[in-house]
């Protein structure tokens, strides 16, 4: 009768010893993945700065803008893009700041290389990519630091919050209880 | 440092008004620049027709003399680099300077290949085609039309001529134009946008400092004064003139004082009282 509540205490203990390293193990992969994550707008900043040089040296293996005319048609003129950049940049910056109010986890960053790498082509078939190399360049810098910092502030406080549920769990055994919603 | 409401608030603002500057001071500059330089070469092409008009009698009436009087007096004008007339072989008939005349132009050099790329010469071109800008060898930035003379009935049909009707393009008027003054407005205009920029950068961002510091940052630290000063000192008054949010934190801190300190019981309280500085 002893040994029975014996191995049932020690079956019970073997459970909670194991949820609690499942849940250990589920923290940690999280607090991984959140520094994984915060260097996402890093490494778009960098490939932001490869098509930049890229353009700098006005693409000189891309065929001439002549040449891309004569099989595309004519391009936009380079007022119409830099209209279109202008309003670009202008709701990239909103929606990256609403984003960052709103504690959004939102993987971003990449398409917007994509978008200014298609800015950078648009005026260098439109011969003004000398003239506004430095717009491009200033929004993407501009849009992609934002990012960076929206990711970087959001998986730093992530990581704090998952620490602080690690330190509580292998103190209690547990998970702290959920934090009520205060922001209303 | 960024766990600084100051840094969180600040670095987001700065980053966003410094970069949306620049991007708007490039692109708003690239299309001054743009009406600029159109503007100077719609001048130039304005000087061109001039020139063409001024020696269209000499050239019905064949007078060499007063055809070269009329480029070289032109050719004196202020920021007038050169003029030449090229007769439709590309040969200069007529230049401002003496040791041109008679000299073989390459239909392939710049200035001339606009036209003559293709087998079939181009006889029409838009204002922007005629122009093209070079360095001399002063190292001076020079813009040049290039202005085809068209046959006209009276050229045709003149006495002294041998154009025939066909001919479209009897030659062609090459005149430079120093860009000295265009390049310094543009560099004018360049350096009070920047001034205007710097201004306006410098009043926003000490704008929000100072809103920031006013309405938050200082009421947040009197607020932690306080907590921080209760903590060993229980006759601590409750700030006054904090902003509605603070105000409502500090008075419910308060409060939660009170309560405890009623709560707690006299020997905790004396002997918090003996250990106290």
């Amino acid at each position: 009768m002893e040994q029975a509540a014996k191995n049932k205490n020690l079956a019970v203990d073997e459970a909670a010893a194991d949820a609690r390293a499942s849940l250990r193990q589920g923290l940690l992969a999280e607090i991984k993945s959140a520094r994984r994550f915060a260097n996402r707008g890093l490494w778009a900043l960098s490939l932001f700065l490869m098509v930049s040089t890229l353009a700098s040296r006005d693409f000189w293996f891309l065929p001439s803008p002549e040449k891309i005319v004569v099989r595309l048609g004519a391009p936009p003129t380079a007022t119409i893009i830099s209209l279109v950049l202008v309003l670009y940049t202008f709701s990239a910056i909103i929606l990256s700041l609403s984003r960052m109010m709103a504690g959004i986890r939102h993987r971003s960053s990449f398409c917007h290389v994509g978008y200014l790498g298609v800015f950078y082509l648009f005026y260098y078939a439109a011969r003004g990519l000398a003239d506004n190399y430095w717009a491009v360049f200033g929004a993407g810098f501009t849009i992609l630091c934002m990012e960076s910092y929206r990711i970087w502030t959001f998986c730093n406080d992530l990581i704090t919050k998952k620490s602080e549920q690690l330190a509580f769990l292998e103190r209690t055994g547990r998970l702290p209880p959920e934090e009520p919603d205060l922001s209303e | 440092m960024f766990d600084r409401i100051a840094a969180r608030a600040l670095v987001p603002v700065g980053l966003v008004v410094t970069g949306f500057l620049v991007v708007c001071f490039v692109l708003l500059y690239a299309a001054i620049k743009e009406v600029v330089i159109r503007d100077s070469i719609g001048h130039a092409n304005n000087l061109a027709g001039i020139v063409l008009k001024s020696t269209r009698y000499a050239m019905l009436q064949s007078d060499r003399a007063m055809n070269n009087a009329i480029i070289r007096n032109i050719s004196e004008q202020k920021g007038v680099q050169h003029v030449r007339i090229f007769n439709k072989k590309g040969i200069i008939a007529f230049s401002s300077k003496a040791e041109e005349v008679n000299r073989q132009v390459d239909k392939k050099a710049e200035g001339c290949i606009v036209c003559h790329e293709k087998a079939e010469p181009v006889t029409v071109l838009g204002n922007m085609q005629k122009a093209r800008t070079f360095k001399n060898s002063l190292g001076e930035e020079i813009t040049a039309i290039t202005a085809p003379i068209y046959n006209e009935p009276e050229c045709a049909n003149a006495a002294c001529h041998v154009h025939p009707a066909s001919q479209t393009v009897l030659g062609t008027l090459d005149i430079g134009l120093s860009r000295e003054a265009t390049l310094g407005s543009l560099a004018s205009i360049r350096g009070q946008m920047l001034l205007f920029s710097i201004l306006a950068l410098a009043l926003t961002s000490a704008g929000v400092i100072a809103l920031l510091k006013m309405i938050v940052l200082a009421p947040m630290q009197k607020l932690q004064r306080y907590t921080e000063r209760s903590l060993t000192d229980d006759t601590v008054a409750q700030p006054v003139g904090l902003p509605y949010e603070l105000d409502k934190i500090a008075k419910s801190y308060y409060l939660m004082r009170q309560k405890l300190q009623q709560a707690e019981p006299e020997p905790a309280k004396a002997a918090e009282r003996d250990t106290a500085p």
